[in-house]
């Protein structure tokens, strides 16, 4: 019998389809990964230290570099734990902004991901640009209400930065006009295509008890059959409001994972039309007026105590967990990063696959590393 | 990809029975026999929007099919009102006199604390004066959240929208007074609503802080010498843009690899609306002047004020003619014309009617 | 499986899981008001442990304390919760599995290290959640900050994995038991924890502006 040897190769940090300064140790068997090593922090910053150093207010600036992908989720995750810790109402109006905005980044998120997921499986680009494409329309509306395409910093606590003007209402409407023909355009575009069916199907399978003592949230999850969404499980804000269904799959594959990930798209879609159509009826400012000017927000000092949220963001459960002394500034600022948490899994989800499944496995798990190494 | 709700929705009498909706189990596919169809179907939606980009123009943005392409440098598309790319500061047209009272606010709001400020003093009595004597922003390291636009009492520091701003150099990103300074005309034209909202306080504001700035004190560097003595009066902030027209945010630079026609056409248009504009402008070479005495020490010919293109005898950068120009850059959807909106609204109804008949 | 309320854990983890709790109550001793008190024990009618407990601090490094605490002026101390379940380091996955098995709480949300120099302490706080829905559960354990070791959960809870990792990392909580004890962020040669309140802060080297006279450059 030939005698083999179990080889260490190294993956990254400096590879495009790692999606960031991303380092794996692979140990491998011939072509097969027997273990994987992720290793961490070409991008660590210690985010978490700049929020016990700046305000509450100028901490909302960094959320949005957490996972850069959605930073309007990140902001609305951060001011909701403030606004617990300090006692902030946030007005009916203020909140179908919020949620607007969190389901349009939904939307914005899954787009690129499906998009990259595919470029890791060699489509160079062409369903990258059309989910790029649609990215970009939805930053066109960030632009607009926040001023910044990916860095919004538009939340405030007890609400907003400013109001959405009917300008804004009639620009996210057309967007959602033409969301159907894009998702049907983007399904026909690679739902069939074979070469997705044979590198996805049956690969990188995360079973069901195992993904929940992972303590992994967001589409990896429910693609392994757990409807674990914090929309439905604890809801937050408004979502109490509107009609959607979460998407679970069977197997918990690969392809499960991009099903639940399109289907996920729609549910937003859904969403946002609800709210949409709710918006004129909402009572109340697009801040809580006690705190609109910026100055007010600078001096905010929540009283001593501590606040846990948790939101469900297009990676996963994003969780914000802060510590006040009383001072403008936060004793303890910690975050749950659901892309760091659901790495977790990876070596179990790689083991016994090829070299080349590791690209298209992290690809589905869809982090970004300024959340990881945060 | 999802089977009706009525047939595959399971809900789980687990999940609370929160709003509406339940669980949808995702259908998976199965490979077809025959191989190549389903590559072939993608390819199908490939080509039928590669054929559409030569025929078709996207003008709604509910379009899917259709060229989006915008040719930048020479088309640009319209940045909204609320777009912010880097601080400025703001003075009023005609006395000149900065909005900024140094009241450090920005200074002490700032993330990455790159905005410097020392208070003006009179000379005579050496008691502060609600003005700034150097105000410093290092670019470079500003992050462009905001924070000090939205902070600012006076309405004094504005979010600019020009947004060409590469150099070589670290050092010459550090912007003093005499650079930031903007009138309060060029705030006006990039985001008129947004301006229109705080103008009354800020003029009221700013007549009161004119009492207290002796001499020339608060003035901007190269309005000196030219600022008239009348106290402004909110709504005359200097040239207005036509009503109606939104102008387009920083004027494109006019690029080296323009038709020479193209480019005496932009330069006679340019100075037919600098001459409509009047004196409230400060030439390019007068800022250049002011803000020499900062710079010139250390910064290359190229780098230090983004005014490269000036130097090259062109027209002046954005930074230079902070005034706007209605738009001779041509511009697919820079400036959205009356009669183009019309059209869209046509197609819109269009597109309504054939989606209720279907 | 019945919901728990938010004071109900201790209760019922006093009843079913005696020598769990952590009874000792550590105090500022360098605050004004409770100077004289370093370990408070809050009942004494069925305490025999307290020996995971922060060590009391000595009277004289109390008054050294205290003057520097002074001079920095540093901000106030949060005052430390004592509503939810405090649980002793070695009891911690005693309780975890407690709460999984016996009322389903199976999601292990995060694992969060927080420092308190001012206590002595490092609390680390666990958060619990179900899966099928609804609010979590709440378990503390502190630890001192010189000898800050808690068992890891990892063996039976791989999603701490990752969140153990960054404990010690940042915070030097170490966790026997877990299969990858090593730095997750910093590299492995690098000295000291740096998110602990004491790490002294090199500052950002960055900033290069200066006026005039201060060692500008114009």
């Amino acid at each position: 019998m030939l005698k083999t040897e179990e080889l260490q190769i190294n993956i990254g940090p400096q590879h495009p389809s790692t999606h960031g300064v991303f380092r794996l140790m692979a140990t491998v068997d011939g072509e097969t990964v027997v273990h994987l090593e992720p290793v961490f922090g070409y991008l660590h910053r210690n985010h978490e230290q700049l929020g016990e150093i700046w305000t509450y207010l100028q901490t909302i600036t960094i959320t949005d570099r957490l996972d850069y992908f959605n930073s309007m989720i990140n902001e609305h995750g951060y001011c909701m734990t403030v606004e617990k810790l300090a006692g902030i109402e946030v007005p009916e109006r203020a909140e179908y902004i919020r949620v607007i905005m969190s389901e349009l980044s939904r939307i914005l998120n899954h787009a690129a991901a499906l998009g990259f997921w595919l470029q890791d499986m060699g489509s160079w680009g062409t369903t990258l640009m059309f989910g790029f494409r649609q990215r970009e329309m939805i930053m066109d509306i960030f632009e607009s209400v926040g001023g910044s395409r990916m860095m919004c910093n538009y939340m405030r606590f007890g609400g907003a930065a400013r109001d959405i003007t009917p300008n804004i209402v009639e620009q996210i409407q057309l967007f959602l006009e033409g969301f159907p023909q894009f998702i049907d355009d983007f399904e026909r575009l690679m739902m069939d295509n074979e070469i997705l069916l044979a590198r996805s199907r049956n690969v990188g399978v995360l079973p069901k008890e195992l993904a929940a003592s992972y303590s992994v949230s967001g589409p990896v999850i429910r693609a392994s059959g757990i409807p674990y969404d914090i929309r439905k499980a604890e809801p937050y804000s408004i979502y109490d409001r509107f009609t959607f269904d979460i998407p679970v799959g069977t197997v918990g594959d690969v392809y499960d994972r991009f099903l639940v990930r399109m289907e996920e798209m729609r549910q937003s879609h859904r969403i946002l039309q609800q709210a949409l159509e709710q918006l004129p009826q909402a009572s109340g400012s697009y801040i809580n007026q006690a705190y609109k000017a910026a100055s007010k927000q600078q001096g905010l000092r929540p009283p001593a105590g501590e606040a846990y949220c948790r939101v469900e963001s297009p990676k996963g459960e994003l969780g914000y967990y802060i510590v006040s002394n009383g001072g403008n500034t936060a004793y303890r600022y910690g975050i749950r990063a659901p892309s760091l948490i659901n790495l977790t899994a990876l070596n179990d989800m790689c083991r016994g696959y090829k070299v080349a499944d590791i690209v298209v496995i992290l690809g589905s798990i869809d982090i970004v590393m300024g959340e990881v190494d945060r | 990809m999802t089977a009706t709700p009525e047939q595959q929705t399971t809900t789980q009498t687990a999940l609370r029975p929160v709003g509406g909706g339940g669980v949808v189990v995702v259908e998976r596919k199965q490979p077809r026999q025959s191989y190549g169809q389903g590559i072939a179907k993608g390819m199908g939606v490939v080509i039928r929007h590669f054929a559409k980009s030569f025929t078709t123009r996207i003008d709604d943005k509910s379009d899917q099919v259709g060229m989006f392409t915008v040719e930048y440098p020479e088309e640009r598309m319209e940045l909204p009102e609320a777009y912010r790319n880097m601080p400025i500061l703001l003075y009023d047209d005609k006395t000149g006199q900065e909005l900024c009272t140094s009241c450090f606010q920005c200074e002490r709001i700032c993330p990455p604390k790159v905005i410097h400020i020392t208070q003006a003093k009179d000379p005579n009595t050496g008691k502060p004066v609600p003005a700034a004597e150097e105000f410093v922003i290092e670019y470079d390291s500003c992050m462009s959240c905001g924070l000090c636009h939205e902070v600012c009492p006076f309405d004094a520091i504005k979010m600019d929208h020009f947004f060409e701003l590469s150099t070589h150099d670290h050092l010459s990103m550090d912007r003093n007074k005499a650079v930031l300074d903007r009138p309060i005309s060029y705030y006006q034209a990039i985001a008129p609503n947004l301006w229109a909202a705080v103008e009354a306080n800020a003029m009221k504001k700013l007549q009161n802080n004119i009492k207290r700035r002796p001499g020339n004190i608060g003035v901007a560097p190269h309005m000196i010498g030219k600022a008239q003595k009348a106290l402004p009066t909110a709504g005359a902030g200097g040239a207005r843009p036509a009503a109606g027209a939104r102008t387009a945010a920083p004027v494109a630079a006019m690029g080296k690899n323009m038709p020479p026609e193209k480019v005496e056409r932009l330069k006679s248009i340019r100075a037919a609306n600098a001459a409509k504009r009047g004196g409230a402008v400060p030439s390019a070479e007068e800022t250049l002047l002011a803000a020499s005495a900062y710079t010139s020490a250390t910064a290359s010919p190229e780098s230090g004020l983004h005014t490269a293109e000036s130097d090259a005898g062109l027209a002046p950068s954005p930074a230079t003619t902070p005034a706007p120009a209605t738009g001779p850059v041509a511009a697919v959807g820079q400036n959205m014309a009356e009669d183009k909106k019309a059209r869209l609204e046509a197609i819109r109804a269009a597109k309504r009617a054939q989606r209720g008949d279907e | 499986m019945p919901l728990l309320n938010k004071g109900e854990l201790r209760a019922l983890l006093e009843r079913e899981l005696p020598g769990a709790l952590d009874r000792a109550k550590p105090t500022n001793p360098y605050g004004a008001a409770e100077a004289t008190h370093h370990l408070e024990v809050v009942d004494t009618a069925s305490d025999t442990m307290g020996d995971t407990s922060p060590p009391p601090a000595t009277s004289e490094a109390a008054a050294e304390r205290q003057a520097e605490v002074v001079d920095k002026e540093e901000p106030s101390v949060p005052p430390l919760s004592d509503d939810d379940a405090v649980v002793r380091a070695e009891r911690i996955l005693d309780v975890a599995l407690f709460l999984r098995d016996q009322f389903g709480y199976n999601f292990l949300s995060r694992v969060t290290p927080v420092d308190y120099p001012a206590y002595g302490i490092i609390e680390v706080v666990y958060h619990f959640y179900r899966i099928e829905g609804g609010p979590g559960q709440v378990v503390r354990v502190r630890v001192p900050r010189d000898n800050a070791v808690i068992p890891s959960i990892t063996p039976i809870w791989p999603g701490a994995n990752l969140e153990e990792r960054v404990c010690y990392d940042l915070f030097g909580v170490h966790f026997p038991g877990h299969p990858y004890h090593k730095r997750i962020y910093m590299w492995d040669e690098f000295e000291g924890h740096p998110m602990r309140k004491d790490f002294e802060k090199i500052g950002d080297s960055y900033y290069h502006f200066k006026w005039k006279g201060e060692g500008g450059e114009e």
